[in-house]
């Protein structure tokens, strides 16, 4: 099955994808495995906050 | 030379001749919240005191760049960006990784088969956490906790702001390096605010100020 992933590999998959495109086989894995998974939603929601958190320390770092 | 006393004689070919000595203070003042960002991208002492001398010594000697609308330490932070990416072209050659940046923090927390050992915890809503500045201090502790090689990557992409490919281009390293050693961070930070923010008890009146 080229669509199946594990936990570990969409893990690797969310977190790399922060930093580069990733190809559409690898963006339509994650979204299938998200509806079967119930631990790496919340993974992928942890990611989304530290995203929102380095933007805002950024901001609060060039503010007096 | 940022002393008042020192800087203050009135001479002619001095361009900051006409600094005043509230800007010398203003400077000096804000040296130590520099010097804190430049140890966080640079790790390395030497570097980022060099860094933030320069930049002290452009803003002392171009004052007139200063936009007397924008705010001092956000012009300051500026500059310090453009001599922060100077430092790293000059002393790139010995920016490079350790044993600790190559240990891969994912094997512990996935079983054999890749499924998880201890599944994520809910976060909660990033607006709820984001407006509380100790989160943004214990953000800081653990960005400053990575391994050297991974913090400079990801204040480079983080702070710095700059592209992938720019980074790589500027440390001579391949993109696939850089995406797991990126990916090493993230993960690292994570468990990092799993630990020193998430784990302990969420309501707690007198944190939220």
């Amino acid at each position: 099955m080229f669509l199946k992933r594990n936990c570990k590999q969409v893990t690797r998959l969310v977190l790399e994808g922060e930093d580069r495109r990733l190809p559409w086989a690898d963006r339509l894995a994650v979204r299938l495995h998200m509806h079967i998974c119930a631990a790496c939603p919340r993974f992928q929601q942890q990611v989304r906050l530290m995203r929102e958190a380095t933007l805002a320390w950024r901001h609060y770092s060039e503010e007096p | 030379m940022l002393s008042p006393s020192s800087a203050w004689p009135m001479i002619s070919d001095d361009p900051a001749r006409k600094n005043s000595p509230d800007l010398a203070s203003q400077l000096e003042a804000l040296r130590p919240q520099l010097l804190k960002f430049a140890r966080l991208q640079l790790r390395n002492s030497a570097w980022a005191e060099d860094a933030v001398s320069e930049t002290l010594l452009a803003a002392w000697e171009r004052p007139q760049n200063f936009a007397a609308s924008s705010q001092l330490k956000t012009w300051l932070i500026g500059i310090l960006k453009h001599k922060l990416v100077d430092q790293i072209r000059r002393n790139c050659r010995e920016m490079s990784t350790t044993s600790e940046d190559n240990e891969d923090v994912l094997d512990d927390l996935f079983d054999q088969t890749g499924h998880w050992i201890d599944a994520p915890q809910d976060w909660g809503q990033p607006e709820a956490v984001l407006r509380q500045v100790d989160f943004m201090r214990v953000l800081e502790a653990c960005v400053e906790h990575l391994p050297g090689q991974q913090g400079r990557l990801f204040m480079m992409r983080e702070w710095l702001e700059l592209e992938t490919d720019e980074i790589c281009k500027e440390l001579s390293i391949s993109p696939t390096n850089l995406w797991v050693l990126l990916h090493r961070a993230r993960m690292r930070l994570r468990d990092c605010l799993q630990l020193n923010w998430f784990s302990t008890p969420a309501v707690d009146p007198a944190r939220s100020r």
